[in-house]
């Protein structure tokens, strides 16, 4: 019941109040490829959240044996990033072993998915507010399902953002990221935050 | 004839600034957001980012160019992320002994710099592209493009959100201190997107 307990309080952290891109911008790059089709944005929720899960699993022992270290913050990049790549090519590899039609579909964006700033941000943010593994495991698997919350609000909009009716200085990009500013608003007072009068 | 010849030659001159004005990594492509959105509140922490930035990306990108085109895609990716990981040791290093204060406040965003879209997908589908001597002025432009932008972005930002640059208070009756959130950062650079985008298309109509 506490390892229960545990990872749903990580989760729901990971997904509200540390959402990895409406509170810490993380990830925005990446959202915007994923939403431009709807199976690659299939393809991509599953691929981050899979790789936070196991990268978090990982890199709560990497924490454990080099964050009190004076020179961690040097060669964490390195340990993190050995960590997705491990997850990574064993992941590459079975599916190329047993499930062709998968790899065939997913190995265009299979690495946008894997290296980029929600995986590496969420393995960062993991080790300042997990502190068991199942800790971890409840921030990686909050942060993928984070992103797909904030991926799932930009796809549903996406093609209205590029209307005709929109002016042109503003359609698209400029107007994708207002559009993601006045989420990210709407989610720091869905917290409870208030400015200050 | 001469005169296609002439105008071929110009655009292809023009194509160069593709990382400073047409392909803008902050402005028009969206390629490196976070960075810019959540640490770049005021122009010192700005030019720490930019420093870095600059410094992780060239290196990265440069060492990357070397890596053998035979080795399976997947794993190429890998090198690359890895090799800049490892240029980030000494950039750390650096970074923090010419920066100290603004290096503890950009916390996080640094290391993910390794993971930028520069080294993760521009390697593959632009500047390797390319020939060497292309592919350096290009890299050399996309780096420029980016700290260009920043810059501006820092600037604005800093005086619109505290009424002041650095140390110095410029007496601005009215401010928006939530542009110093992340949600006041995409809002603004939403703004700033569509100006550049509105000063691209009245250049396009002038030519």
């Amino acid at each position: 019941m506490d390892v229960i307990a545990q990872i749903i309080t990580a989760s729901f952290t990971a997904m509200f109040i540390e959402n990895i891109l409406f509170a810490r911008a993380l990830g925005s790059s990446t959202a915007l490829i994923a939403v431009k089709n709807k199976q690659q944005f299939v393809g991509f929720s599953i691929s981050i959240t899979y790789i936070c899960v196991f990268a978090s699993f990982i890199s709560y022992f990497i924490d454990k044996a080099f964050i009190k270290s004076e020179y961690s913050y040097l060669f964490m990049p390195v340990a993190y990033v050995l960590a997705v790549a491990v997850i990574y090519i064993i992941t590459l590899v079975l599916l190329w072993k047993f499930l062709n039609r998968i790899f065939l579909a997913v190995k265009k964006y299979v690495h946008l998915s894997t290296f980029n700033c929600a995986v590496l941000g969420a393995l960062f943010l993991n080790s300042r507010h997990s502190d068991t593994l199942f800790g971890y495991i409840g921030f990686g698997l909050g942060t993928g399902i984070g992103f797909i919350i904030a991926s799932y609000f930009l796809s549903i909009v996406y093609d209205r953002l590029f209307s005709e009716d929109v002016p042109e200085s503003f359609r698209g990009y400029p107007l994708i990221l207002i559009y993601i500013g006045i989420l990210s608003m709407a989610f720091y007072g869905f917290l409870g935050h208030q400015l200050a009068l | 004839m001469a005169k296609s010849q002439s105008k071929k030659k110009i655009k292809i001159d023009m194509s160069i600034f593709d990382g400073i004005y047409q392909k803008n990594p902050v402005f028009t492509s969206g390629l490196v957001i976070a960075p810019a959105v959540a640490a770049a509140i005021t122009v010192k922490n700005a030019v720490a980012l930019i420093f870095a930035f600059s410094l992780i990306s060239f290196f990265a990108v440069i060492i990357s160019s070397f890596v053998p085109r035979d080795i399976v895609y997947a794993v190429r990716i890998i090198l690359y992320t890895f090799i800049a990981a490892l240029v980030y040791v000494p950039v750390a290093l650096f970074t923090k002994y010419v920066f100290p204060s603004e290096f503890s406040a950009l916390g996080i965003f640094i290391p993910l710099l390794v993971v930028n879209s520069f080294i993760t997908s521009k390697t593959e589908l632009r500047f390797f592209r390319k020939t060497k001597k292309d592919m350096l002025v290009d890299v050399i432009m996309h780096i420029l493009g980016f700290d260009l932008s920043v810059l501006i972005f820092s600037f604005l930002r800093e005086i619109f959100c505290f009424g002041a640059l650095g140390d110095r208070i410029l007496g601005i009756p009215v401010t928006f201190p939530i542009l110093a959130l992340p949600f006041g950062g995409f809002i603004f650079l939403g703004l700033l997107s569509a100006l550049f985008r509105k000063i691209q298309l009245i250049v396009r109509r002038n030519n």
